[in-house]
């Protein structure tokens, strides 16, 4: 599948993994594939990387020295609501799907995957994140419309204020 | 098949099956980049048929990558092969330095292990009678233990010293004091005793010996 898009709406996507050949090969090729990619070797470096900057789809390596991928998916997923993280894995077994499906990963894949597929399921990613920001979006446009009515300027105000606090 | 055999609590089979499945994981990893190396060749190809400009950089770092990767699955290959052909005698005559080096570069497949500094003496064998399997076991465990104590970024050091009555000692030295950590385990205390090994901790829980003695058919 090709992905072509303008520069500014390229897919931000976050490649974590302690395997520094592999990170860079699959870089490489998903940027060939027009994706925007940042790499980070381990989970400390991919939440700073999430915290400087905005990623759509993260794709994270389960088994890391350190902290763990599945620490990682559970730490990204508490500060970062919208993005959808995609695990890797060496090995696949019940248990560790269980438990990154658990904790909110858009899927989980076996190492060595199809190229292919790891780029159709990052698209997918994306269009789930851009589907649940949409509804959120509104769901918070028809908020204030309602508040627009029944409240004054000041008490909208900090009617949005909690509806921010909220997303965070 | 026996179907009383019990898989689990059969310490040799669960550290040869712990060991297999360590090493097939590092194949895996090898296997993945040589498979994104030779994807990105290909790729590159595509590019060049379709008349698009290509650095020959990025060809020849794949290229260098699929090298190199092959030789790390030759070595990974080499060491699974020794480790397997350890049960081949139960007794037999090893040199601790290829053990220590073998188990070193085994357990540095594990995901939190960190560094080593292992400096054996270049112009001499140190050789001794035991179990080699069992000998591994004991070894391989005591690592494992020593790097969850110092955590992904510590570094352990291993001696090997000879004393006057013909045994060995394994020195690890260097370790950390994490909570929740004990060492070593009633299993492990078992394997050394029935190699005539013996395990032990400093006060300060920051080193550990491996008392190898001479064994033989009779010793037990």
């Amino acid at each position: 599948m090709e992905v072509i898009m303008s520069n500014e709406n390229k897919i931000k996507l976050l490649m974590v993994d302690d395997e520094v050949k592999f990170l860079e090969s699959i870089s490489k090729r998903l940027v060939l594939k027009n994706f925007d990619v940042t790499t980070a070797v381990n989970g400390k470096e991919a939440i700073e990387s999430a915290e400087k900057g905005f990623f759509d789809v993260a794709v994270v390596d389960f088994q890391m020295p350190g902290m763990d991928g599945a620490q990682v998916l559970r730490t990204l997923k508490e500060k970062h609501k919208y993005l959808e993280i995609i695990m890797l894995t060496g090995h696949a077994t019940v248990d560790s799907a269980v438990e990154c499906t658990k904790l909110g990963a858009f899927k989980y894949l076996e190492k060595p995957y199809d190229f292919e597929n790891l780029v159709e399921t990052i698209q997918e990613a994306y269009e789930a994140r851009l589907k649940k920001k949409f509804e959120h979006n509104q769901k918070r446009m028809e908020e204030i419309q309602k508040l627009s009515i029944s409240s004054s300027p000041l008490g909208l105000l900090r009617a949005m204020a909690r509806l921010d606090d909220d997303e965070k | 098949m026996d179907s009383t055999v019990d898989f689990k609590n059969n310490d040799d089979l669960a550290f040869f099956g712990k060991v297999n499945a360590s090493i097939s994981h590092e194949l895996k990893n090898i296997l993945a980049i040589i498979s994104e190396a030779a994807g990105l060749l290909q790729d590159l190809t595509a590019m060049a048929a379709k008349g698009q400009k290509i650095e020959l950089e990025m060809l020849n770092a794949c290229s260098q990558d699929i090298i190199e990767e092959i030789q790390r699955g030759f070595t990974t290959i080499k060491q699974m092969n020794t480790f397997s052909h350890s049960v081949d005698a139960p007794l037999k005559s090893v040199n601790l330095i290829d053990v220590l080096d073998l188990m070193i570069n085994l357990v540095g497949f594990l995901s939190f292990a960190g560094k080593v500094r292992f400096d054996p003496p270049q112009d001499e064998a140190s050789m001794i009678s035991t179990c080699p399997f069992r000998l591994q076991n004991l070894v391989y465990h005591t690592l494992i233990f020593a790097f969850r104590s110092v955590g992904p970024d510590g570094e352990i050091q291993v001696a090997v010293h000879r004393e006057s009555n013909g045994s060995a000692r394994i020195a690890f030295s260097g370790l950390g004091t994490r909570d929740g950590l004990s060492f070593p385990s009633e299993e492990t205390k078992k394997i050394a005793s029935s190699i005539g090994a013996e395990i032990r901790m400093a006060d300060n829980s920051q080193a550990i010996d491996i008392l190898v003695s001479p064994f033989s058919e009779n010793s037990g």
